[in-house]
């Protein structure tokens, strides 16, 4: 069964639906035809091939009903099997004496539309249900043409019989696959709601996190604006990292518009808010989606970026560059030289300007 | 780039709703040593700034949201006025980087980027030259649009470079190449991008400098038209 919970509540619904067609056809073959055919067996002009129909329309609904449970799939050549299943009209009426026409005898036009409800399980709409039970009639009207039997009180039987058998085959065929979209629908709508949830639980901790980190960003900003309103000096170098500290992490602030963060964008922001506490003044610079990686391959982009990070003294630019094929994570600090690791699908290359260290590392490592 | 003294300073016009920004921006400018920009009007709204002085500028620096209102609307009337626009802002996501660009805006810095760029970019939009700041590098790497220009593999390790160590002198080590040439690799990305988006007096002067410069041939530009209106099978 797959992952989604609208297919398997609706996959429920309708085998339980389709069983119950199987179940209802074999009943009614075995409780009406057959006793029908055994209590009629002398009347018949030619009981053999009555007996013969029986058993063909048991073969016709096995082919049917192990198509729908087994493959779910429509049985092959659907209106070879449904023309067969007409072709049983024909044999049993042929076999019929004309006063036995519309008699319980002729089982056949009444119960072959159940063949047809299994044959047309999985065809889009009930059209050719329904032209199947219409041909259904008109075989039975010719067949009754034929025997002479058109009288008045002939055709309101034959009505009420065709009226009787096509209301429960067809409104049974409808119904059921109106339950099992109804299902779909109601499991579909179920599943949204519970991923909105989720999403917005998600949302609403990120704000959280926001407002607690601009909280403070805030108090550090007013503390600064309180130290240089009572006479603190601009020019000192402490006072202006501590400036330029504070406004990074402002403009990080406003930058975030992510509401569920990736996971390698999230963990280099957590390790730029560590750096900032240091003093340092971060530049974090996500662009481009981040595709799915294993956890592996995260770490591995990440190993020398981080401790770049971690080794920043005073300034440090992260760049994320992703696209579905490609991740470039980059670290540009004031950062003191370290061994790099090799390691396998991801190149990182290291490069030295005089007090810099830049640091990229790429997926896939080529 | 550029940094040879100009025959008469560059003009500009500074469109900012905080005082304390336009007076850290006339600073900054004052402090460029060859003294390459003038600022000749600043004020709070577009209109207060272009009714003085301000009309004339070369440039106009404009703040991208003012009074709590983004302007990116109004950018496409002002370079259909003619003048060159240039866009500063705190919101530097690339889907507002390409849309201002869109506009017609010349081109755009974000306020994490340093004084540096802030003069050389009005002095490149001035004569009319490419400019991209590294966070503009960043938005069209990640432009994933349909109608994106499409870049060489050369020109797109440039800009990433460049998004990533701000240097193009680092990026031309890297590279292996001459410092121009990785110059010139980032400026052919922003006459492609002049290709796309609205007609603006300010583009066509961009590319008819380009051709004046050697950095494109005439008969590229239609390549970049039909590049734009087919499908593009890079990823």
């Amino acid at each position: 069964m797959t992952g989604d919970p609208a297919a398997y509540v609706a996959g429920r619904y309708e085998r339980g639906s389709v069983v119950a067609a199987v179940v209802i056809a074999a009943c009614w073959h075995v409780g009406y035809d057959l006793t029908a055919t055994v209590g009629n067996w002398s009347v018949y002009r030619w009981p053999a091939a009555v007996a013969g129909a029986w058993l063909a329309y048991v073969g016709i609904g096995a082919v049917a009903a192990r198509a729908l449970l087994r493959t779910r799939r429509t049985a092959g050549a659907v209106w070879g099997l449904a023309g067969a299943a007409l072709a049983l009209d024909v044999i049993v009426l042929a076999a019929c004496p004309p006063h036995e026409v519309l008699g319980p005898g002729d089982w056949p036009w009444g119960s072959i539309g159940w063949l047809a409800v299994l044959l047309f399980w999985w065809r889009r709409g009930p059209h050719e249900l329904i032209v199947f039970l219409a041909l259904n009639g008109v075989v039975m009207l010719a067949g009754m043409a034929l025997n002479g039997v058109l009288d008045r009180i002939s055709l309101a039987r034959f009505l009420m019989v065709f009226v009787g058998s096509v209301t429960l085959q067809l409104g049974y065929s409808v119904a059921t696959h109106a339950l099992t979209s109804a299902a779909r629908r109601a499991a579909q709508v179920s599943a949204a709601r519970m991923e909105a949830d989720a999403a917005r639980q998600v949302a609403e901790q990120v704000h959280a996190d926001r407002l607690r980190r601009y909280a403070q960003v805030r108090k550090a900003a007013a503390e600064l604006l309180k130290a240089l309103a009572d006479g603190a000096d601009p020019a000192d170098p402490v006072l202006r990292r501590e400036c330029a500290t504070g406004a990074a992490w402002l403009r990080r602030l406003i930058a975030e518009t992510d509401d569920v963060p990736d996971p390698l964008v999230h963990e280099l922001r957590a390790c730029a808010y560590d750096a900032e506490r240091r003093g340092v003044v971060v530049s974090l610079l996500p662009r481009g989606a981040v595709p799915e990686l294993p956890i592996e391959t995260r770490r591995a982009l990440t190993e020398a970026p981080l401790e770049a990070l971690s080794r920043a003294r005073s300034e440090a630019r992260v760049t994320v560059v992703a696209n579905a094929g490609e991740v470039v994570v980059s670290v540009v600090a004031d950062a003191d030289d370290f061994p790099i690791r090799r390691i396998e699908g991801v190149r990182v290359t290291k490069q030295r300007e005089g007090d810099v260290l830049w640091i990229e590392s790429r997926w896939p490592g080529r | 780039m550029d940094r040879e003294p100009l025959a008469r300073p560059v003009t500009v016009a500074v469109v900012d709703d905080h005082p304390i920004a336009r007076d850290g921006i006339r600073t900054w400018l004052s402090r460029d040593p060859l003294g390459r920009v003038e600022l000749i009007a600043s004020g709070a709204t577009i209109e207060s700034v272009l009714q003085g002085p301000g009309a004339t500028a070369d440039v106009l620096l404009l703040d991208l949201e003012l009074q709590g209102v983004m302007v990116i609307d109004r950018i496409a009337e002002l370079c259909a006025e003619g003048r060159r626009v240039v866009v500063y802002s705190a919101h530097e996501d690339p889907e507002t980087i390409l849309a201002v660009l869109d506009a017609g805006a010349s081109t755009f810095i974000a306020k994490s980027e340093n004084e540096q760029h802030c003069v050389d970019t009005i002095v490149a939009v001035a004569t009319d030259r490419p400019y991209v700041p590294p966070v503009m590098a960043g938005a069209i790497l990640s432009d994933t649009r349909p109608q994106r220009p499409r870049l060489s593999e050369r020109e797109k390790e440039a800009l990433l470079l460049w998004f990533q160590s701000m240097s193009k002198a680092s990026v031309a080590r890297r590279m292996g190449l001459t410092e121009a040439t990785v110059r010139q690799y980032i400026d052919r990305v922003r006459v492609k991008y002049a290709k796309i988006g609205r007609p603006a007096p300010s583009k066509a002067a961009l590319l008819a400098r380009a051709i004046e410069d050697g950095l494109i041939e005439a008969r590229e530009i239609r390549e970049y038209r039909s590049f734009a209106a087919g499908p593009d099978p890079a990823p």
